[in-house]
C-alpha cells in the first residue's frame, strides 16, 4: 500500500494532489505482465540461428548465381543455373516434342510433392485416430505416454537400417511372402510391395505417420473434459461433439503435424533409393546428384527451388489454421 | 445401479475397437523390424535377406568386436552424447522462444519463419553452405561444434512448434497469481510455469534428441574426423550389409522398449508414493 | 573401448594444434624423435589420416600398416556423396585419400592433391603397363573412357602434361574390370554378351547401377551390343548420343524391365541374394560375397570387353613435413604386397602384381590372377571359405580380362546434360 505514503491527507474535503506518474503506473493493470525480458528470452537462440543457418543460407543464395566450373564454382554472377533449371529446348516449338512441358527439375519437384500430399493424407487418416485413441480412450497418463513412445521406438534405430530392413520384408524370399505362401493364400510370392509406387508410399506412411500423431495426441489431450461432459449433457451426439468441439480444438495439433511431414516428406531421399529401387527422382535426390559431381550451383538452385515450395505449402496450412491467432 | 449399461458396453466396444487398431497400426510401424528382429540371428555364413543359413548370435558378437569398417561402438558413443547435448539444448531453446511469443514483440514475425526455415534447408545444402564458410574462416568441423550446432538449427523447430502449442493451452492467472503473491520472476517460472509445460519440454527434448540421433544428410561435411553413427552405417555399407546393423537395430529397440519399462515403473512407484 | 574414442575439446584453429591434440598421446613424445629399432611399439605420433570407401579403407589394413611402419594409420570411411565431398572441399582433414580416375576432371583441376614424386615411389617400376600405358600386354585394347593413363601425368605444379612425366596425380592401386553377374539358376542360361542386359527374357529382374557415370557405362555397352548405336566414344558421349541412349532406357523403363537400381554395393548383394534380380550391374566382390551367402553367381565374361576402373591412393595438397613422409611411407607399403593380397581375397587386382605374388599362397595366386582351377579351398580376407576347390575364376587370368577392357568409367564433358537426361529416366 506505497499509494497512502505518498498522497498527503489534509481530509476528506478539498483538492488531492494528483498522484506522482510512478504510482499511476503501478496502479494499471496489464493483462499479461511480468515474465523475463523478451530480449533475454530470444537472444540465444536467435544468435545461434543467425550464424548457423541464416548465414549458411545466405551463401546458398550466392553460390546459386556462381559459376559452374567442372570441379566446384567460381565466384561471380551468372543465371546460368537457373537457365538450367528452367529451361527446356522446345519449350515454345509446337512441333517439339517437348512442347510445353516442364523441365525435368520442375517436374522432379512436382512429383515430389504429388508423393508427397498422398502420403500426408494417409498419415492423417491413419495417425488422428490413433492419436485420439491416446488421449482420448487411454485414461492414465503413463499409459499414454508410455503407447505413445512404444510408437515413437522406430525412429530410434537407425533410418538407414530400417530402410534395408524392408527388403527382407517384402521381397520375393522376404518374410511376408513367406506367410501368405504358406498360407496359401498366393501360389506365387507377391512383388508389387517392393519397388513399386505402392510399396514406396507404404515405406513412408509407416516411417512418417508417428510424426503427426504427437501433435495431434497434444492438442486433444488438452481438452477439458468438462466441456465435453457438458456438450453430452446437452444432447449433443458423438459426431456432432466431434465435429464442434473435438476437431476445432485439436486443429493446431493437425496443422504442426502436418507441418512437418510436409516439410520431412519434401526433403527425402534415401527412401526412394532402398524401397522404390532408385525408380524415381525426388528433389532431394537431384541436389545430391549435383552435389556429387561438385556442380554446387546447380545443387542451390534446386534446393532454393525446393525451399521455396516448402515455404508455399507451410505458409498455406498455416493460413488454414491459424496458429498464431490462436495465442 | 446396473454395471453393464448398453452405454457402458457401447463404450467398451469403441475403445476395444480402437484398441485392436492401436495393435495393427503398432504392428504397421513396427513392420521391417520383424524381418530384422529375425535376421538378426542369422547364421554365420548368411546375410541380410532370407533364407535363413542358420541361426547363431554372430553378428550380435559383432556389436562388441571392433568393427571392420569403422568404428561402430565410437560412433554409437558420439551420436548418443550428440543427441543428448542436442535434446538439452533444443528443450531450453524451444522454451524460451515459445515463452517469448506468448507476447507481441518488434520482428515476432520475421523470428518465427526464420525459425521454420531450419526446417526447410536441404540438408545437404546447408551442410555444403556451413562447411564453406568454415573452410573460409579457417575453422575445421568437429562433431561437437559444427554438426551440433546444425542439429540444433534442425530441432529447433520442432521443439518449438510442440512449446508453442503446450503455451497455447497454457492458463496465464496461475502465474499472475503467484506474482501478486510477490514472487519473484524466477520463482514463479520453478515453481508454477516448469512443472505445467514439463510434459511439452520433454516433448521438445525427447524430439531433439531422435532427430539429432539419427540425422545424416545434415552432418555429412560437419562432423570432422569422427563419424556419428549414421554416417558410420552409410560407410559400412559401402562395404557390406551385414545382419550386425539388424542386431544394432534389434539391440537399441529392446533397450528403447527396456527404457519406457523403467519410466512406467519409477513412475508407478512415485505415483504411488505421492498418494 | 579403444583408444579411438570421442575426442575430447580443446578449440579447434590450427593444423598444428588440431593435430596434436588427435594424436594419441602427448606431443612431447612426439617431439623424442624416432624410437629406432621398435616397430612394434606404437609411437606416439600424429596418425596418418586417410579417407575412402570401404574398398581402402578397412580397419584391418590400417591396422597392419599401423603395425608395419610403427605410426598409427587412421582410416575414416565415407559413403560415395560425403567421401567426393570431402576430398574436394576439406583437404586440411586427410593425408591420403583413395580416390578414382573416373573422378580426376573433377579433382586435378582443383588442386586439392600435390603431384606426387614418382622418385619417391620405390616400387615405381614395378607398377604393371596397364596404369601407365593402358596396355597391359603388348596387343591389348585400352579402351575408351577415363583410364588412369590418360591421367596420371602432371607438371610439379599440378597441371596435365602429355605423356609420362616424374610427377602423377596419384599412385594407382586396386582397380577390376567389371562386367554383368547373374544367377545361372534364375536366368538359366549363360550370359556372354551386353546385349543381354535389355533382353526381354529378364523384364522385370534386371537392375542397374545408379550412378549416372558408372551406369551409363553399362548400358551404353548394352545398346551397342544389340547394334543399334555405335558410339564414337563411349567415356565421352555427344549430346545426340545420350539422347538415344536415355530414351532407349526410358522406354525400356516404362516397359517394367528393371527391377531396381542400386547405389551401393550392399544393395546389389542384397538383389541378388534375395532373388529380386537374375541379372544386374555388379561389382567383383559382390560376387564371392554372394556366393558366401549360398547362392549361386557367376560374374560374366562378356565378348565385348570390360568396364574398367581403377582407384589411386593420393596426397592432400595441405599436407607437408613430417607428414608428408609419413603420407608416402603409407603409400608405399600398399605396394608392398600385404595389402595388395588383402584385395586379391576379394577380387580386385593391384597395380604391383610381383609383391601380391608374394604374398599370397600359390594356390590363391593361381586362382585370383592366373585363372587356375582352385588347388584347395580357399578363403576371402576375413576368414571365410568362398572358393570350393576346382573352381575357376570368370574370366580368366589377370592378363585375359584386363587384355579386353572395352570402356572405363569416365565423367564426360557432357556430364551436366547427363544427369539431367538421367534424372529424367529415373522419373520416367
Amino acid at each position: 500500500m506505497a499509494q497512502l505514503d505518498h498522497a498527503p491527507h489534509p481530509g476528506l474535503i478539498g483538492a488531492q494532489p494528483a498522484p506522482p506518474p510512478e504510482v499511476v503506473e503501478q496502479t494499471k493493470i496489464y493483462r499479461r505482465e511480468g515474465g523475463f525480458p523478451i530480449s533475454w528470452l530470444v537472444a540465444p537462440a536467435t544468435l545461434w540461428l543467425f550464424l548457423f543457418l541464416v548465414v549458411p543460407l545466405l551463401s546458398i543464395v550466392v553460390f546459386s548465381f556462381w559459376k559452374s566450373t567442372g570441379y566446384g564454382m567460381e565466384p561471380g554472377f551468372t543465371l546460368d543455373a537457373y537457365q538450367n533449371y528452367f529451361e527446356v529446348e522446345g519449350f515454345f516449338d509446337a512441333s517439339h516434342r517437348k512442347f510445353l512441358t516442364p523441365s525435368v527439375f520442375v517436374s522432379t519437384l512436382f512429383s515430389t510433392f504429388k508423393f508427397t500430399v498422398v502420403v500426408m493424407f494417409f498419415c492423417l487418416l491413419l495417425g488422428y485416430p490413433i492419436a485420439y485413441f491416446l488421449a482420448m480412450q487411454v485414461k492414465a497418463f503413463k499409459w499414454q505416454l508410455s503407447l505413445f513412445l512404444v510408437c515413437m521406438v522406430p525412429f530410434w534405430t537407425s533410418y538407414l537400417i530400417r530402410a534395408v530392413a524392408w527388403i527382407p520384408m517384402l521381397g520375393r524370399r522376404g518374410l511376408l511372402n513367406t506367410f501368405l505362401l504358406y498360407m496359401d493364400i498366393v501360389d506365387k510370392p507377391v512383388t508389387f510391395l517392393l519397388y513399386s509406387e505402392f510399396g514406396y508410399v507404404m515405406a513412408l506412411v509407416q516411417i512418417y505417420v508417428v510424426l503427426i500423431v504427437g501433435p495431434i495426441f497434444f492438442s486433444l489431450a488438452k481438452i477439458d473434459d468438462d466441456i465435453l461432459e457438458a456438450a453430452r449433457d446437452m444432447g449433443a451426439t458423438s459426431f456432432q461433439i466431434f465435429r464442434e468441439i473435438i476437431g476445432p480444438l485439436s486443429l493446431p495439433g493437425v496443422a504442426i503435424g502436418l507441418i512437418f511431414i510436409f516439410v520431412m516428406l519434401m526433403g527425402e531421399f534415401a527412401t526412394a533409393v532402398v524401397v522404390y529401387g532408385g525408380k524415381t527422382s525426388t528433389t532431394g535426390t537431384v541436389i545430391l546428384n549435383f552435389y556429387g559431381v561438385a556442380n554446387y550451383p546447380a545443387s542451390a538452385v534446386n534446393a532454393l527451388m525446393l525451399m521455396l515450395a516448402m515455404m508455399i505449402g507451410v505458409i498455406v496450412i498455416l493460413r488454414v489454421v491459424n496458429i498464431r491467432k490462436e495465442l | 445401479m446396473a454395471k453393464w449399461t448398453p452405454e457402458r458396453r457401447k463404450k467398451l466396444w469403441i475403445k476395444s475397437g480402437y484398441s485392436v487398431y492401436f495393435l495393427v497400426f503398432v504392428l504397421f510401424i513396427y513392420g521391417p523390424m520383424f524381418a530384422m528382429f529375425v535376421l538378426s540371428f542369422q547364421g554365420r555364413r548368411g546375410g541380410t535377406s532370407f533364407p535363413m543359413r542358420g541361426t547363431s548370435l554372430y553378428w550380435w558378437g559383432k556389436l562388441i568386436e571392433p568393427s571392420t569398417v569403422g568404428d561402430m561402438q565410437g560412433a554409437l558413443l558420439r551420436s548418443l552424447i550428440l543427441a543428448l547435448i542436442v535434446m538439452v539444448i533444443t528443450a531450453v531453446f524451444s522454451t524460451m522462444l515459445a515463452m517469448a511469443f506468448r507476447k507481441k514483440f518488434y520482428g515476432a514475425g520475421f523470428l518465427f519463419y526464420t525459425v521454420m526455415a531450419g526446417l526447410m534447408v536441404p540438408g545437404v545444402l546447408l551442410s555444403l553452405g556451413m562447411a564453406t564458410l568454415m573452410q573460409f574462416l579457417g575453422i575445421s568441423p568437429h562433431w561437437w561444434s559444427s554438426a551440433l550446432a546444425v542439429h540444433v538449427v534442425w530441432t529447433l523447430p520442432f521443439g518449438f512448434l510442440v512449446m508453442m502449442a503446450v503455451f497455447n493451452r497454457f492458463d496465464e492467472r496461475l502465474e499472475e497469481a503467484a506474482r501478486d503473491m510477490g514472487a519473484s520472476e524466477w520463482t514463479v517460472f520453478k515453481e508454477v510455469t516448469f512443472p505445467l509445460i514439463l510434459p511439452g519440454v520433454v516433448a521438445a527434448g525427447l524430439f531433439g534428441f531422435t532427430l539429432s540421433y539419427d540425422e545424416f544428410a545434415r552432418t555429412t561435411l560437419l562432423a570432422g574426423e569422427f563419424n556419428t553413427l549414421p554416417l558410420d552405417i552409410n560407410a559400412s555399407m559401402t562395404q557390406r550389409i551385414r545382419p550386425t546393423l539388424f542386431a544394432l537395430g534389434t539391440a537399441s529397440t529392446i533397450f528403447s522398449l527396456g527404457m519406457i519399462g523403467v519410466f512406467l515403473g519409477i513412475y508407478s512407484i512415485l505415483y504411488r508414493r505421492a498418494r | 573401448m579403444t583408444k579411438r574414442k570421442i575426442d575430447t575439446a580443446t578449440s579447434a584453429k590450427k593444423v598444428i594444434s588440431r593435430r596434436k591434440f588427435l594424436g594419441t598421446a602427448a606431443a612431447t613424445t612426439a617431439a623424442a624423435g624416432a624410437i629406432t629399432g621398435f616397430p612394434a611399439i606404437v609411437r606416439a605420433a600424429d596418425p596418418v589420416r586417410t579417407i575412402g570407401l570401404g574398398v581402402s579403407i578397412i580397419n584391418e589394413i590400417q591396422s597392419q600398416a599401423g603395425k608395419d611402419l610403427g605410426f598409427p594409420v587412421r582410416g575414416q570411411a565415407l559413403g560415395y556423396g560425403a567421401m567426393f565431398g570431402k576430398m574436394l572441399n576439406q583437404n586440411e582433414q586427410y593425408e591420403v585419400a583413395e580416390g578414382y580416375y573416373n573422378d580426376y576432371d573433377v579433382m586435378v583441376p582443383a588442386k586439392v592433391w600435390q603431384p606426387i614424386d614418382t622418385k619417391r615411389i620405390k616400387r615405381w617400376d614395378q607398377v604393371t603397363n596397364l596404369s601407365k600405358t593402358g596396355k597391359l600386354t603388348a596387343d591389348s585394347n585400352p579402351g575408351q573412357g577415363d583410364a588412369p593413363f590418360r591421367h596420371l601425368w602432371i607438371d610439379a605444379n599440378g597441371n596435365r602434361v602429355d605423356g609420362p612425366s616424374r610427377y602423377i596425380t596419384s599412385v594407382p592401386s586396386w582397380h577390376n574390370a567389371d562386367s554383368l553377374g547373374y544367377n545361372p539358376d534364375e536366368t538359366g542360361r549363360k550370359i556372354e554378351s551386353w546385349a543381354e542386359l535389355f533382353s526381354p527374357d529378364f523384364k522385370g529382374r534386371v537392375a542397374l547401377l545408379n550412378t549416372p557415370q558408372i551406369g551409363v557405362m553399362d548400358a551404353a555397352m548394352g545398346i551397342e551390343a544389340l547394334g543399334l548405336k555405335k558410339f564414337g566414344d563411349k567415356g565421352d558421349m555427344t549430346k545426340p548420343e545420350i539422347d538415344f541412349m536415355v530414351d532407349f532406357l526410358i522406354k525400356k523403363k516404362k516397359e517394367g524391365h528393371f527391377r531396381a537400381f542400386w547405389e551401393t554395393f550392399g544393395q546389389s548383394v542384397n538383389l541378388m541374394v534375395s532373388g529380386e534380380v537374375a541379372l544386374e550391374s555388379m561389382w567383383s566382390p559382390a560376387v564371392t560375397a554372394i556366393k558366401a551367402e549360398g547362392v549361386s553367381c557367376i560374374y560374366a565374361a562378356l565378348k565385348e570387353g570390360y568396364r574398367g576402373w581403377h582407384g589411386g591412393l593420393s596426397i592432400s595438397a595441405k599436407t607437408s613435413g613430417k607428414a608428408l613422409d609419413q603420407a608416402y611411407e603409407y603409400i608405399n607399403w600398399w605396394l608392398d604386397g600385404w595389402a595388395g593380397a588383402f584385395v586379391a581375397r576379394q577380387g580386385y587386382y593391384m597395380s604391383v602384381t610381383d609383391t601380391v605374388k608374394t604374398s599370397l599362397e600359390p594356390a590363391e595366386w593361381d586362382y585370383w590372377y592366373e585363372g587356375k582351377p582352385a588347388a584347395k579351398e580357399l578363403s576371402d580376407p576375413f576368414g571365410t571359405p568362398i572358393v570350393p576347390k576346382g573352381e575357376v575364376r570368370d574370366g580368366g587370368s589377370y592378363w585375359d580380362r584386363f587384355g579386353n577392357i572395352a570402356v572405363w568409367n569416365s565423367l564426360m564433358k557432357e556430364n551436366d546434360y547427363l544427369v539431367k537426361r538421367w534424372t529424367e529416366f529415373l522419373q520416367a
